[in-house]
């Protein structure tokens, strides 16, 4: 009974995933921002602030586990293009936004909260949001 | 009476408490860069209540927000807003449609926004959303005041920087009433904010430093196009403080300060605002349109 509930739970976490995402090419960090480190890269005590922010403000578009929404054409977070992207890029990309294509600047949070949610977002792997 | 308008004034704000909620900025007359998200409609209860100095009467003025994030880059927000003054009389005072647009993407040191209202208003609005111009007069009763109408289109150059968590912002506005032959009115506001913490605690709370923005706002007239200046303006320094009550609500609280004999002594804003997160996607699914 548990398999098939995990099963069921899988299927639909990748039925709402948004699979089907392309990254914009046009959207990339500069080299400069691209190679900043993340100042909480050793304070693994703060990422679940910053998993609190990413349910304030991301999960709408993102989703729950960070797959993304097909409806909302958002980023799936867990997908290796994504994650094999550098901390400072992460960052750079919540700081600015893509606003023509959806994706609003997070300018207004302070610095470190952002940081707070590059840290979150290298915990969304495949299995997260699916237990 | 004055007394009683007051209370009255704070009951009606904090009932609106309940009502609605979420402006990230404190501020209440400075605009920063940051555009409602697209989709979102935030839905907004504003006061400002001004106390008189003596020979004057006591207002309260309540006025209605909505905002919404038509795309990333351009944020649409009308206002309905009324006036009462005591011993005197309860009036609407018309209504406000505003348009924002930031022509850059990218995050810079200094974001322009470009900042268009059209208002449709009457001389007895008294809720101050900017001050322009020279000061007005608050000797007429409402009678008089509902009855002269002005359509307005109000311009700003809004620029606004975010230094070390500081958002500074500077506001230059120029207003032009379609009614009369006012010549264009000009007027400014600047504002400094910034959250009280920077990093976000694992726990949900209300009461964390986290929650919290304050800030200080300063505005005023700088004449017209008849006589640029600061003679015979009002201006006014305010300490502002926001607390996000909830993810999705906030409230706000500034005592102002009038600067100059033309302002009102004091001007008490109170503001709350609901942030309702994907609006326009279920406003698309109600009428069967894909999101």
């Amino acid at each position: 009974m548990k398999r098939i509930t995990v099963i069921f739970a899988l299927a639909g976490a990748m039925w709402c995933q948004n699979l089907s995402y392309e990254p914009d090419p046009n959207w990339q960090a500069p080299a400069e921002a691209a190679t900043k480190a993340n100042p909480l890269a050793k304070k693994a005590g703060v990422v679940g602030g910053g998993k609190k922010l990413f349910l304030r403000n991301c999960v709408e578009c993102h989703g729950g586990d960070g797959g993304g929404l097909r409806e909302k054409h958002s980023a799936d977070l867990q997908l290796p293009v994504v994650q094999a992207q550098s901390d400072g890029a992460l960052f750079w990309k919540i700081t600015n936004g893509n606003p023509d294509r959806g994706m609003p600047s997070f300018s207004r949070l302070p610095e470190l909260q952002r940081w707070q949610l590059v840290l979150y977002l290298r915990t969304l792997t495949a299995s997260s949001g699916r237990e | 009476m004055r007394l009683r308008y007051l209370t009255a004034g704070i009951i009606i704000a904090a009932l609106g408490c309940l009502l609605a909620a979420a402006q990230e900025a404190p501020y209440f007359v400075t605009y920063d860069h940051h555009m409602e998200e697209p989709g979102n409609l935030e839905i907004a209860t504003s006061t400002t209540m001004g106390v008189p100095r003596s020979g004057q009467r006591f207002y309260f003025a309540p006025y209605a927000e909505f905002e919404y994030g038509v795309t990333g880059r351009w944020t649409s927000e009308l206002y309905l807003e009324g006036q009462s003054t005591s011993g005197d009389s309860a009036v609407f005072t018309g209504w406000r449609w505003e348009n924002r647009f930031r022509p850059l993407a990218r995050e810079h040191f200094i974001n322009p926004v470009l900042y268009v209202e059209y208002e449709g208003i009457n001389e007895a609005s008294r809720i101050q959303k900017e001050v322009v111009g020279n000061a007005p007069g608050f000797g007429e009763p409402n009678s008089e005041l509902s009855q002269t109408h002005a359509h307005e289109l109000e311009t700003k150059l809004i620029l606004s920087s975010n230094v070390h968590d500081w958002n500074i912002a500077e506001n230059f506005i120029v207003e032009k009433n379609l009614s009369q032959s006012e010549g264009f009115e000009f007027g400014y506001s600047l504002g400094v904010a910034r959250p009280l913490a920077n990093l976000a605690s694992a726990v949900d709370c209300r009461f964390c430093r986290e929650n919290f923005t304050a800030g200080l706002e300063l505005y005023g007239g700088l004449g017209s196009t008849r006589g640029f200046g600061l003679h015979d303006t009002a201006h006014y320094v305010a300490p502002v403080i926001a607390w996000q009550i909830s993810d999705n609500a906030s409230l706000r609280f500034s005592p102002a300060i009038g600067l100059t004999h033309e302002s009102n002594p004091v001007l008490l804003r109170f503001g709350y605002s609901y942030e309702v997160r994907g609006f326009g996607d279920k406003v698309k699914r109600l009428f069967g349109g894909k999101p």
